[in-house]
């Protein structure tokens, strides 16, 4: 099987800088959006060559700089396709936008479990065993071994996902939308997409009050229990959905990042949590 | 002074070059402690100090705020003991074990305190299609983020581990336990800002029933990935039914039709 056969060469240029790139996008890692910098830095290559207005430039960087977050050698699969879309969306006025990101949230929850285990789970744990056997043995090479190993894999994976990625784009995307289906699977890509945010807004939101109630020493009342009893991860899903209405409500995020600071701080001080 | 240099320099091209990398695996105790061992002139016991740790740190993989002790610091740190002490790594690692977490509750307290807050200044450069803000602040937090990070094994190697532990302990606990809170919550206004893009009310129902299927079974994230997807497929494939009895009417003129997006589906779905 031949990639990218049918992307042009200025376009696998683009790709190439995308794949560049995306090695650094994590390198703005935050609690808030985790790779979204780095993602919309990666995408600019393909933002710029596709819009030549500032208004769709900066339409399709705030898109891209939304909350994401995969395991890396995976994540230029996903940029590829965005970047497919991306070029739809700059080719046919009606496109729904909204679409790119369902898709980018659709598949950054799936590849991030395959990529976790397959990478770190496994490959690290195989090229770690070898080398601590060499560094045990003196052997100089034993960092450069690993090195090497563990990266040839990383950087293949990374470099043919995005090509991979925009050809699969650009070949179905297109087709997908001159038969109308695009509506179609927007709405199965959001589906998907919201229960991973709603699966991930339980593993990766994380509150547990250590409140309690006792009496000559006995437990009488464990609130966390309580809240368990109620709904597991009842806090997390609240303070999530908190958020969106206040987003929705045109609250800026950097008021909202610190509320959650101090609010942290606060649930502290009053041993809450 | 030129350990304590050395040592912070090996873990910033530790945490710092892995970043940069693409997670390049630089941050190991396995190329950290042989570097750092190589900087001190001694690259011998770095590699046995980074075997020692490798093996420790086998299970450990740092995602976000999710282990318990940092490797890169305690690599370089064990290796600067190892040498100053005469090479017992057995010695070292309880000594470097403790400053190591203390490490990690660090990073994380520079992760949300530092790094969270600078996070909403990419959304008003995209707004503006500002992408050198977007390239500078990228960097920039790159570079804050662990360059704050190798101050740690600076002056521990400076001043001896003892100074630097009591330093850090004396951080008021409520102050770092609340830090902590807020680096759990803070994820929460990522996951805000996707289901602003992906809500609708026909379809938000499926956010709980991702929530429900993590929280009660606590599935792997790739398992509720799986379950996510067939509900999708078998969605689109009523969607495209619906869609082909909407054009059904004109009986003849469809059978060329239907058959190119059958195709189509079984082309995207296969």
């Amino acid at each position: 099987m031949k990639l990218g056969q049918q992307i042009s060469k200025e376009e696998k240029k683009l790709v190439r800088k995308m794949f560049w790139r995306s090695m650094t996008m994590y390198a703005s890692v935050n609690p808030v959006t985790m790779g979204g910098g780095g993602f919309a830095y990666s995408m600019m290559p393909f933002i710029n060559h596709f819009y030549k207005d500032k208004n769709d430039r900066a339409a399709a960087l705030e898109r891209h700089s939304q909350y994401f977050s995969t395991t890396i050698p995976f994540a230029s699969f996903i940029m590829g396709t965005a970047a497919s879309m991306e070029k739809e969306n700059s080719k046919k006025p009606g496109f729904d936008v909204e679409s790119i990101n369902a898709i980018k949230t659709s598949l950054m929850g799936p590849l991030a479990g395959i990529g976790d285990s397959l990478f770190w789970g496994v490959w690290r744990v195989v090229c770690a065993g070898l080398a601590i056997n060499l560094a045990h043995a003196g052997n100089i090479l034993a960092p450069i071994i690993f090195l090497i190993m563990f990266n040839v894999p990383n950087y293949l994976v990374r470099y043919y996902g995005g090509i991979l990625g925009y050809s699969l784009g650009s070949k179905y995307i297109q087709k997908l939308y001159a038969n109308g289906l695009i509506e179609i699977l927007t709405k199965a890509a959001s589906v998907l997409g919201l229960i991973m945010v709603g699966a991930m807004t339980i593993s990766m939101v994380k509150f547990d009050t250590i409140l309690s109630f006792s009496m000559d020493g006995k437990e009488i009342l464990n609130v966390q229990k309580i809240l368990d009893s109620i709904f597991k991860g009842i806090v997390p899903l609240l303070i999530s959905l908190g958020c969106f209405k206040l987003l929705q409500k045109k609250v800026g995020v950097i008021k909202i990042i610190f509320g959650m600071v101090i609010l942290g701080i606060v649930l502290s001080l009053l041993r809450i949590a | 002074m030129y350990d304590a240099l050395v040592v912070a320099l090996a873990v910033f091209i530790g945490v710092a070059g892995h970043e940069l990398l693409g997670m390049a695996m630089l941050s190991r105790p396995i190329v950290v402690a042989p570097l750092a061992g190589l900087l001190l002139g001694d690259i011998q016991t770095g590699l046995i100090v980074g075997a020692s740790l490798e093996a420790i740190f086998m299970g450990v993989v740092n995602i976000g705020i999710s282990s318990t002790a940092e490797p890169s610091l305690a690599a370089g740190l064990a290796t600067a003991f190892a040498i100053k002490m005469g090479g017992n790594v057995d010695v070292v690692i309880p000594i470097v074990f403790p400053l190591a977490v203390l490490g990690l509750q660090l990073m994380n307290m520079i992760f949300s305190f530092v790094c969270g807050p600078m996070a909403a200044k990419f959304f008003s450069f995209a707004k503006e299609d500002n992408q050198k803000g977007i390239i500078n602040l990228h960097f920039f937090m790159w570079f804050i983020h662990y360059a704050l990070y190798a101050l740690i094994p600076f002056f521990a190697v400076l001043f001896g581990a003892d100074v630097v532990k009591s330093v850090l302990d004396n951080i008021p606990k409520v102050i770092m336990n609340g830090l902590t809170v807020a680096g759990n919550l803070l994820p929460a206004v990522g996951m805000a800002m996707l289901l602003q893009m992906l809500w609708s009310k026909k379809i938000a129902v499926w956010f709980f029933s991702g929530a429900v299927i993590m929280a009660y079974f606590n599935l792997p994230l790739i398992a509720i990935a799986v379950i996510g997807a067939i509900i999708a497929i078998v969605m689109a494939q009523r969607d495209l039914q619906l869609k082909k009895m909407q054009t059904a009417p004109q009986a003849n003129t469809i059978t060329a039709g239907t058959r190119t997006i059958d195709d189509e589906e079984e082309d995207f779905f296969k």
